[in-house]
């Protein structure tokens, strides 16, 4: 390709259309001008003004996991860049898609403590996959080209690219879309043969199968391979927080959530199991507690998960793969459909169908008997919102009586805060959402205290025409630390009451979106019926009891089978 | 506890350095000793680290360390397979003439180079695999070191 003169503004804007980004969420600054110049008035790539760093880094991350394309986020030199960090830092732990834009001051300035100068380069080090600080504009091409093939490719995460303002406005000349990319980059996608074919022997002799799906099944496209395998071996199936949506949880082979708020049975089932096929998981410590003698202590341990440095970090595992698992589940199935019979489970069968229909009773029943009112607004909103509907989360009690009380059944419908459990995600992970999915409805499940983290993006939603709804679980505490006060600190309460304000109607009404205060479930649906028809972004403030605790859960030091407050789950 | 070499060739960019030191402090490991250096091909330094930790620590830190993207090839070196040197410079207090011809025929049997020599003290160079070079210095205490510069060490695996 013939070689072009471009200013580096131009540059980047050329590199992203041809990346395929359609969409980026930023705020301008000072070293900024030269690209926010490029930017105005033209139609290929839309930019939608953030109000806050931290909600630009969240929205992309949610638009990355709602599309599966990478999200791209812009923050200017020194607070922008600081102010972005925690958004990178959840982003990469929940390995979602990101590339980030940052400015810098003149490359003459850097280290002289500039006016708006952070070493951004090394403060977002740790907390990406891989980042560039670019000091040539003639640079530009190959950087960016890498930057989303890193973050797209592999273990996916967030890259970012540090852009000097003279690297923005000095003009080179330049071949543009480069292909070439860097020789110590070589993510390793093709599952070993060997290894495939002995997990499916492993899994063909099992008497007591189970797949434990992770966010690795909903990255990499492989829910529909997962149902398949499950439904040949008559598997059941449990899944960790970021796998949820990886089989549609009303399956009758599904258990639901593992982990430490996760399901009885779920946790159950992973205990009584004779094989068990980990998919795209890290065995993080919220899934796996901290007995680790009672995690699958009779199982054959399979590990697939494309990043090699998952492979016996947290969990030692009998058989280690590495690659990518939808392609590792393609093989795992080819073998398997070689073999003439995989009956001999039937007893297990009718254990995973108990176990199933003891949880959708739990799940199910909105009046069963201790049920708060937290669990039933969850309940209700689980059978008003369509399966097509995406589901973001705030984190603490609301995230955890989401991933508990509501039923996701299809991939990349239900968005969360896993690794780094951020506040005040949520609600920016929404907008992405929404700009990802336009045609969908979008809520966010909140609690008040991470809904106040980032609610200013509700300005951001009025002025873009963004139409997220906002579920506040209010009960006006930091409802998870007060559990574990009262569970474990002899109730005393320190510093997790927020008191009376806000007014969350009159926020949502002050920013020019549709409020309303619900304080019975059943008054839901007539609430979320006002917000979808009111067109606009909306905020419905969910009255709830401040004694309102996510059980059963498991206590800290406890294992996978030594779950507390099982009073309410109903016994097989 | 246990030490391992990891040589490395990585690309010349600015900042890898602080990524490969950045990564070891994030996963909690201590490093013994990191050397960088050019290399046979332009545009690749080579890292040659050495650091202690159980056999699982260890192994989890090589394939973090495969992860970076600027990690072109790791190659493990086992002590048995490997040529490892290190260099010291060290500066041994000698009181009296004997004590310096003492210091001195103790560094020629250890192979090292006299560099400098005033009425009170030596300034030897031993540059040897590490062990023999701890094994040197501590005879040196005896004498009295008053300054003691190591390298860190560098290492080519045999095959």
């Amino acid at each position: 390709m013939a070689k072009v003169k471009l200013s580096g503004a131009k540059i980047v804007v050329e590199e992203l259309k041809d990346e395929g980004v359609e969409v980026a969420f930023g705020i301008p600054g000072g070293v900024l001008l030269d690209l926010y110049d490029v930017i105005y008035k033209q139609e290929a790539l839309r930019h939608i003004l953030m109000r806050h760093e931290q909600c630009a880094a969240h929205a992309a991350d949610g638009y990355a996991r709602v599309s599966g394309r990478t999200g791209v986020c812009i923050a200017t030199s020194g607070p922008g860049a600081t102010n972005l960090v925690t958004g990178l830092a959840n982003a990469n732990m929940d390995s979602a898609p990101v590339v980030a834009l940052t400015g810098q001051v003149v490359t003459s300035a850097i280290g002289t403590n500039a006016f708006q100068e952070a070493s951004t380069f090394t403060i977002t080090m740790p907390v990406t996959k891989h980042n560039f600080l670019v000091k040539r504009t003639e640079d530009l091409p190959k950087v960016i080209h890498n930057a989303f093939y890193i973050a797209s490719t592999g273990r996916k995460g967030v890259v970012l690219i540090d852009l000097p303002k003279d690297v923005l406005s000095d003009v080179a000349e330049v071949d543009l879309h480069p292909k070439e990319t860097f020789a110590g980059y070589k993510p390793n996608i093709k599952p070993n043969k060997v290894q495939t074919k002995k997990t499916a022997e492993v899994l063909a002799n099992a008497e007591r199968p189970l797949i434990l799906a992770g966010g690795g099944i909903i990255s990499s496209d492989a829910s529909e391979e997962l149902r398949s395998l499950a439904e040949l071996l008559g598997a059941g199936v449990v899944t960790t927080l970021m796998g949820k949506g990886a089989i549609p949880e009303n399956h009758p082979l599904c258990l639901g959530m593992a982990g430490m708020h996760g399901h009885l049975y779920a946790n159950r089932a992973i205990n009584e199991c004779d094989a068990l096929l980990a998919l795209g998981t890290r065995f993080s410590d919220r899934l796996t507690a901290w007995q680790l003698d009672q995690f699958a202590p009779d199982a054959t341990l399979i590990h697939v998960d494309i990043d090699a440095a998952e492979i016996n970090k947290n969990m030692p595992v009998d058989i280690p793969i590495v690659g990518d698992v939808k392609l590792a589940l393609y093989d795992i199935l080819k073998w398997l459909e070689k073999k003439q019979k995989l009956g001999g489970k039937s007893v297990w069968l009718q254990r995973i169908k108990e176990m199933h229909s003891a949880c959708e009773e739990c799940i199910h029943d909105l009046r069963r008997a201790g049920s708060s009112l937290s669990d039933m607004f969850i309940k209700e909103l689980s059978i008003i919102l369509d399966d097509d509907a995406i589901v973001t989360t705030e984190v603490g009690q609301c995230q955890m009586f989401a991933a508990h009380y509501y039923m996701t059944k299809k991939p990349r419908t239900f968005i969360t805060s896993g690794g780094l459990g951020t506040m005040g995600f949520g609600f920016p992970a929404a907008i992405g959402a929404k700009v990802a999915a336009p045609d969908k409805k979008v809520v966010d499940i909140a609690g008040d205290g991470s809904f106040l983290m980032t609610c200013q993006d509700l300005a951001t939603c009025v002025e873009s025409d963004i139409p997220v709804v906002v579920c506040i679980l209010d009960n006006r505490y930091l409802g998870m630390v007060r559990q574990w006060q009262e569970l474990f600190f002899d109730k005393k309460y320190s510093h997790t009451g927020l008191g009376l304000t806000p007014d969350f109607v009159k926020l949502a009404e002050a920013f020019g979106c549709y409020g309303e205060r619900v304080e019975k479930p059943e008054d839901l649906e007539g609430a979320l019926n006002n917000a979808f028809e009111s067109g606009k972004p909306a905020v419905i403030d969910m009255i709830v009891g401040k004694d309102d605790k996510i059980l059963p859960m498991i206590p800290p030091g406890g294992g996978i089978i030594g779950m507390i407050g099982t009073e309410r789950c109903k016994h097989v | 506890m246990q030490t391992r070499i990891i040589s490395l060739l990585v690309e010349d960019h600015p900042g890898v350095l602080t990524r490969m030191s950045g990564m070891f402090t994030m996963r909690g490991i201590n490093i013994t000793s990191l050397t960088v250096s050019p290399c046979e091909t332009d545009g690749l330094s080579r890292m040659t680290v050495a650091i202690k930790g159980t056999e699982s620590e260890l192994e989890k830190v090589r394939k973090q360390i495969g992860n970076l993207i600027e990690v072109v090839k790791v190659v493990d070196l086992r002590a048995d397979g490997a040529i490892i040197r290190d260099l010291c410079l060290l500066k041994v207090h000698t009181k009296d003439s004997d004590t310096r011809l003492e210091v001195m025929l103790l560094a020629e049997s250890y192979g090292a180079k006299i560099m400098d020599a005033t009425l009170d003290s030596v300034i030897i160079e031993l540059t040897e695999e590490p062990g023999k070079i701890d094994r040197f210095v501590d005879l040196m205490q005896h004498f009295g070191v008053k300054q003691l510069f190591r390298t860190g060490l560098t290492a080519i695996g045999r095959d």
